[in-house]
């Protein structure tokens, strides 16, 4: 249970703040509500570069990295297809220095063209280094597209091509500013030895005198329900062949979402789990297995991922993995399998719940997806799905019509080594 | 944005006072068959981590993988239950096992809610003690993990790290060896059941708890661990190993059409216990151990060479080492090739501003207090200064370095260690594109 005040300032801000003591600490986390789902399809990878620029000076700060190490600060964002996330943790005694932070370029970026060019090889390399120079990293390049026709869920965050990111110019970085980093788009959570009243005088004074501005409204177009099995097969530089198939579910706040997760632990998660004692160790057909989804916050996907084992074709390694869902989806888990996925998940977010950053990240994530008191509800969430409504929304999600596969071959296995 | 005029937006707000760093201490005893045992008792929430400790690391094997797939395999089997049942007892609970192999030692962890760790301590006990090592269990192990490594070795960044401690303590040394595929073959149950035996028992072990404590799980655990019954006869003193450098310096290790290239440079140290140990490792900081790092700040925020780029410090039990990593675009290899060896030359040859050194010292206080928040960080705290035979005051050493040291006395440590040519340098990929 996390115990939080919530209050909205004039300009939109919302701000949640929850009280930890213990701890000699005090984390920031701002949230913007924006995320690669968000960009214009011809110039995708903004949103995640843009999350770069924002360490590269702000109006009146023109270093925000060394004026928080000079508090003891640690800081670090993140950028999914939802949500651009930003977090600091630092000794709560200098928490004004966050706030001075995070208003500074919540005001006004400096718009460095310097930033700009590097942060944009910067992204290129990141680019390499994840995507293009690892083995099987091109599957998230991939996959995606091929799931998604019509939402924006069908580049990664990214971007969908290198190019995207050399031909970003500084009219497109002031415009995203624009648009999305205005007090009425983001949720500050602030968590550690802080109290309410000393946060609303920093939010006051630090917060207040930002004009709202004029976030668009969401309108994404919505992905049409998928009447057909898609396949794509890939031939790479890899040791070993690698399957993986994508299937439609539901968003982060809808039962589906529940329900799938526990069937993901069910399937593949630890040495009980069935994928992993029938397809791994029984039937030797995979080195690896995994269940899991997107956790997305439009209606997502739930991906099985495997690696082959020698001398297993893909196409048994598929009907294989089809053979293990078909059993979830004509019958009901057993009550013992249940009760472990949701007791495991269970344990999980208590342990989640031990660091202030956790607590921080969570709350504003909630309160972007409906409400900071969710955050609490989860256990509950999990708890409430019967056996009989995990097969209800296996067999919905089942189904080779709903799916995506991909076939990952190895180039040296196909030449015959 | 004109939006106010009285707020100085310009400079930073007053920094707080620093806080004394209290250092939460663990309670040490003794179990009635001598095994020591720490206990960190805090948190909020009701949780515990059982940490057993076992000389049972690559030190301490006959033959390279023993030590490591031992470690794995204790938990696919007892002599009463099977893999399948030891996991669902965890899972029922809630609770799960972290197991992992170092060069110095062995661990075996257990996580569990408070309200549940009364469960599953038999369960820990039982792989501890009991764990069978099935034939059918430790053949599916090694045919997936070959394949594993098969794919991790198409990784330039991995390959580097495996190959990189060879060059500085040998290729026969346990901290430098590098494995390879015909040693997979070479395992068999025996080597398991035998290291098994002679390492994982009471006289060697080490017990960690940490979180929400009460009186009456301490007990518990002495009646599962604190028994006579699980003695070694043949626990051998840990050897000394002969350190025998490459003679070359550079080495490059061709990878075609790699997109980039990963970096590894440095060389040997000293042990964690050296006088300069604490010296060095704000200097590395400095050099590369922090996002405003020299090394990020030119490399990556000023020349866009590459994603990231640290460097670090490794202490081991008998020996320590320094060493930088990157991975950077082919085409600009030798380019940050040269800046790195430029900042290491700067740090040699200029004293670090004093503002720089102020911003790290404030920087590494916080960090401080950061690593020991929660209970099972400062658990942790307290096993890095254990392991090396060390104890709380080398924290105390710590803070008091970093509030008095100077630039000056940096200097002289970075003319000491970083020389241009006690350096070695391995490059893995595409040295142009």
């Amino acid at each position: 249970m996390i115990q939080f005040e919530r209050f909205t300032l004039p300009n939109g801000l919302k701000v949640i703040v929850h009280r930890d003591t213990s701890t000699p600490m005090a984390c920031v986390n701002i949230i913007y509500n924006v995320g690669a789902r968000d960009e214009d399809p011809e110039k995708t990878g903004f949103a995640h570069l843009f999350e770069h620029l924002m360490f590269g000076g702000s109006i009146n700060i023109p270093d925000y990295d060394n004026a928080l190490q000079q508090a003891g600060g640690e800081n670090n964002a993140f950028t999914n297809n939802d949500v651009t996330n930003y977090y600091l943790t630092l000794p709560a005694s200098n928490l004004e220095v966050a706030f001075w932070l995070e208003s500074d370029r919540m005001l006004s970026l400096a718009f460095s063209d310097k930033s700009l060019e590097v942060q944009r090889s910067v992204v290129i390399e990141e680019y390499k280094q994840s995507y293009l120079n690892q083995p099987y990293g091109d599957v998230w390049l991939e996959l995606p597209k091929l799931a998604y026709k019509v939402h924006p869920y069908t580049w990664p965050t990214i971007g969908k091509e290198i190019d995207h990111i050399k031909h970003a110019v500084m009219p497109d970085v002031k415009a995203f500013f624009q648009k999305f980093y205005c007090p009425n788009n983001a949720v500050l959570a602030v968590s550690g030895n802080v109290t309410v009243e000393q946060v609303r005088a920093l939010c006051d004074k630090w917060f207040a005198p930002i004009p709202a501005g004029n976030p668009p409204l969401r309108k994404l177009p919505v992905e049409p329900k998928q009447t057909q099995a898609r396949k794509l097969e890939l031939e790479r530089d890899v040791p070993v062949d690698a399957i993986y198939k994508a299937y439609h579910m539901g968003s982060r706040m809808d039962q589906s979402f529940y329900a799938m997760e526990l069937l993901a632990d069910i399937l593949t998660d630890g040495n009980a789990s069935r994928m992993y004692l029938e397809l791994v160790k029984n039937k030797k057909l995979f080195s690896e297995i995994n269940a899991f989804t997107m956790e997305s916050f439009d209606p997502g996907l739930f991906i099985i991922s495997g690696k082959l084992s020698e001398g297993v074709t893909l196409e048994a390694a598929d009907e294989a993995i089809q053979e293990e869902l078909k059993k979830v989806s004509l019958a009901q888990v057993k009550k013992e399998e249940m009760e472990k996925a949701k007791n495991k998940t269970e344990s999980q977010l208590v342990f989640g719940e031990m660091s202030i950053l956790n607590k921080a990240m969570n709350l504003a994530i909630f309160e972007l997806l409906g409400g900071a008191e969710e955050v609490n509800n989860e256990t509950e969430r999990f708890a409430k799905i019967s056996e009989v409504d995990l097969l209800v929304e296996a067999s919905r999600v089942i189904n080779e019509n709903n799916c995506s596969t991909l076939y990952y071959r190895s180039k040296s296995k196909a030449n015959g080594n | 944005m004109e939006t106010e005029v009285r707020l100085d937006r310009h400079t930073m707000p007053a920094l707080g006072k620093p806080s004394k760093i209290d250092i939460l201490h663990a309670a040490e005893s003794k179990l009635p068959n001598g095994i020591p045992l720490y206990s960190v008792n805090t948190g909020t929430q009701d949780v515990v981590k059982i940490e057993l400790i076992f000389p049972a690391g690559t030190l301490q094997q006959n033959l390279p993988l023993v030590a490591d797939t031992t470690n794995a395999l204790l938990e696919e089997g007892t002599a009463k239950h099977s893999s399948e049942e030891i996991a669902s007892m965890l899972d029922y609970y809630g609770s799960f096992l972290e197991t992992s192999s170092h060069h110095d030692y062995a661990s075996v962890a257990l996580y569990s809610l408070g309200k549940h760790v009364n469960k599953v301590l038999p369960i820990l006990e039982e792989i501890v003690k009991e764990a069978s090592f099935p034939k059918e269990e430790i053949d599916v192990y090694l045919t997936n993990k070959k394949q594993r490594y098969l794919v991790e070795e198409k990784k330039v960044r991995v390959v580097a790290a495996r190959n990189f401690p060879a060059l500085l303590f040998g290729n026969n040394h346990p901290y430098g060896h590098v494995v390879t595929l015909d040693e997979y073959e070479a395992i068999n149950r025996d080597q398991l059941l035998n290291f098994h035996r002679s390492h994982y028992a009471s006289n060697g072990c080490a017990i960690i708890v940490a979180g929400k404590i009460k009186d009456q799980f301490l007990n518990t655990l002495s009646d599962s661990f604190g028994g006579s019954n699980w003695k070694a006869d043949d626990l051998k003193k840990t050897g000394e190993f002969a350190i025998s450098p490459n003679a070359e310096k550079k080495h490059y290790m061709p990878k075609d059409k790699a997109l980039q290239s990963a970096i590894r440079m440095g060389r040997m140290l000293f042990h964690k216990n050296h006088p300069d140990a604490i010296p060095f490792q704000i200097l590395n900081v400095i050099l590369g151990g922090y996002f405003g790092s020299r090394l990020m700040s030119n490399i990556r925020e000023d020349k866009g060479y590459t994603y990231g780029i640290s460097s670090g410090v490794v202490f081991l039990q008998q020996a320590g080492y320094f060493q930088i990593a990157s991975e950077v675009g082919s085409d600009v290899c030798d380019k940050a090739l040269v800046e790195i060896y430029k900042e290491m030359d700067r740090l040699c040859n200029e004293p670090i501003p004093q503002d720089e050194l102020q911003l790290v010292k404030n920087y590494l206080r916080g960090n401080v207090l950061r690593s020991m928040d929660g209970p099972f960080a400062l658990a942790e705290r307290f096993k890095q200064v254990w392991l090396h035979g060390l104890d709380y005051s080398y924290y105390e050493k710590y803070i008091s370095t970093l509030a008095e040291i100077t630039s000056k006395q940096l200097q002289d440590i970075a003319g000491k260690y970083l020389q241009k040519d006690s350096i070695y340098e391995m490059v893995v990929g595409s040295k142009k594109a």
